[in-house]
């Protein structure tokens, strides 16, 4: 393989990967929220300090986020916004504080178990 | 090499070919939201040498349009859309109509909700555009047209979650980006002149009209059937004659009540198909003229 088909393959695996990290990342974040935040927000704190290419795309963010309302792990409300259109804000749910903490295990487990495939050689 | 946030919102326009005009809308104005946020951020930077690391960031058109397709493919309209009837029979789906939701939602948005809003947006409509037109002599004039453009667009995105909700039509879930800062008097040129907003004014005149007719036929066929399924207990049960000419009351022939029955129970299953034909049919309308691409 030459180095671009290498990068190619790179970036398939990382979104490949991101499938099921991107909603847990956007739990988290908002677990930890203390008011309700809108999409540019989410991507701008998630982006924060970090020069060199994203780990997700900032622009796969706004479809999960409604896929995750569609599951009842968020909710929103639209407030209008001096500049721009009305703001969608994202609030997490009580159904989504359980799922994070479940997800949250299940990402522990799963990084030791592939860190120490890794590890073994 | 993308150099304005036009020609970016225009390429993902195009990788999104052939997905549903909502999902569009929303993907678009995502995107702008972004774009133009981060781009706010920096002034002293030229747009295109800003939006490089941007898009960087963001993604390209490209996989923005990947993640768009895959995650709508696995987020289904607010109610499931009608599960394909394969397998089933033509019976039981001609009879199994009470059990869909979808004909329930489309029965309900037509007899009540559409009568109901369609007073409200004629007459908003109209008194709207009257108003703007009247008082365009008068420094208010303008001021007016505008508010009354923007309550449109707040219209036809609330009108299309109930479509959505209710019909199962998937419609815009985001309201539009304005675009650029463009000031007050360039967004006012800007709404007068998008073709989105004159379509949006004629479906809420149009509303009426289709309003009146939905609830007149729902409400004769509706009564209709009722009428015929009561039959034989008003008039056994009390004594309540069906029809009186020049004082003679004529009763309906004993052998004939089951036949109004039946009757009946047919004539309410065909309202409830005709119901989900004609909500499919409002859905398809509002779909063309309330979503902007």
């Amino acid at each position: 393989m030459n180095l671009q088909e290498l990068s190619a393959a790179d970036k398939k695996f990382q979104k490949e990967l991101n499938a099921g990290v991107t909603e847990l990342v956007l739990l988290g974040v908002l677990s930890r929220a203390t008011e309700p935040m809108y999409g540019y927000q989410i991507a701008k704190l998630i982006d924060e300090g970090r020069d060199n290419e994203p780990i997700i795309k900032l622009g796969t963010l706004y479809p999960v986020l409604r896929s995750l309302e569609r599951s009842g792990l968020l909710e929103s409300r639209v407030e209008p916004s001096v500049a721009g259109p009305p703001r969608r804000y994202y609030k997490i749910t009580e159904s989504g504080r359980r799922a994070l903490k479940r997800w949250a295990e299940i990402w522990c487990l799963t990084r030791a178990f592939v860190d120490a495939r890794l590890e073994e050689d | 090499m993308i150099k304005s946030i036009e020609e970016y919102l225009r390429q993902l326009k195009a990788e999104l070919a052939g997905c549903d005009r909502a999902t569009i809308q929303d993907a678009l104005s995502d995107a702008e939201e972004y774009l133009r946020n981060t781009l706010a951020a920096r002034p002293d930077l030229a747009e295109a040498d800003a939006l490089l690391p941007v898009i960087e960031k963001y993604g390209t058109p490209d996989e923005i349009a990947a993640a768009y397709r895959e995650i709508e493919s696995r987020v289904p309209a607010t109610l499931a859309p009608a599960r394909n009837p394969a397998g089933k029979s033509l019976a039981s789906r001609f009879f199994g109509v009470f059990a869909e939701p979808r004909a329930w939602g489309a029965l309900f948005f037509l007899l009540f909700f559409s009568l109901f809003s369609g007073i409200i947006y004629f007459t908003w409509a109209v008194i709207g555009i009257s108003l703007s037109l009247g008082w365009m002599v008068l420094i208010i004039g303008l001021p007016f047209m505008g508010l009354f453009v923007l309550s449109v667009q707040g219209i036809a995105l609330i009108e299309g979650r109930v479509v959505e909700a209710l019909l199962g039509i998937r419609m815009p879930r985001r309201s539009i980006f304005p675009g650029k800062r463009l000031g007050w008097w360039g967004r006012f040129k800007a709404l007068i002149s998008q073709k989105h907003t004159w379509l949006s004014i004629a479906y809420m005149i149009l509303k009426l009209p289709l309003g009146i007719i939905y609830f007149v036929v729902f409400i004769v066929l509706i009564s209709l059937s009722l009428f015929g399924i009561a039959l034989p207990i008003l008039e056994l049960g009390f004594d309540i004659q069906p029809l009186v000419i020049n004082n003679i009351p004529y009763y309906t022939p004993v052998w004939l009540m089951p036949l109004t029955v039946i009757a009946g129970v047919l004539l309410i299953i065909l309202v409830m198909h005709l119901a989900k034909v004609l909500g499919r049919m409002q859905g398809a309308l509002a779909k063309a003229l309330l979503v902007r691409y």
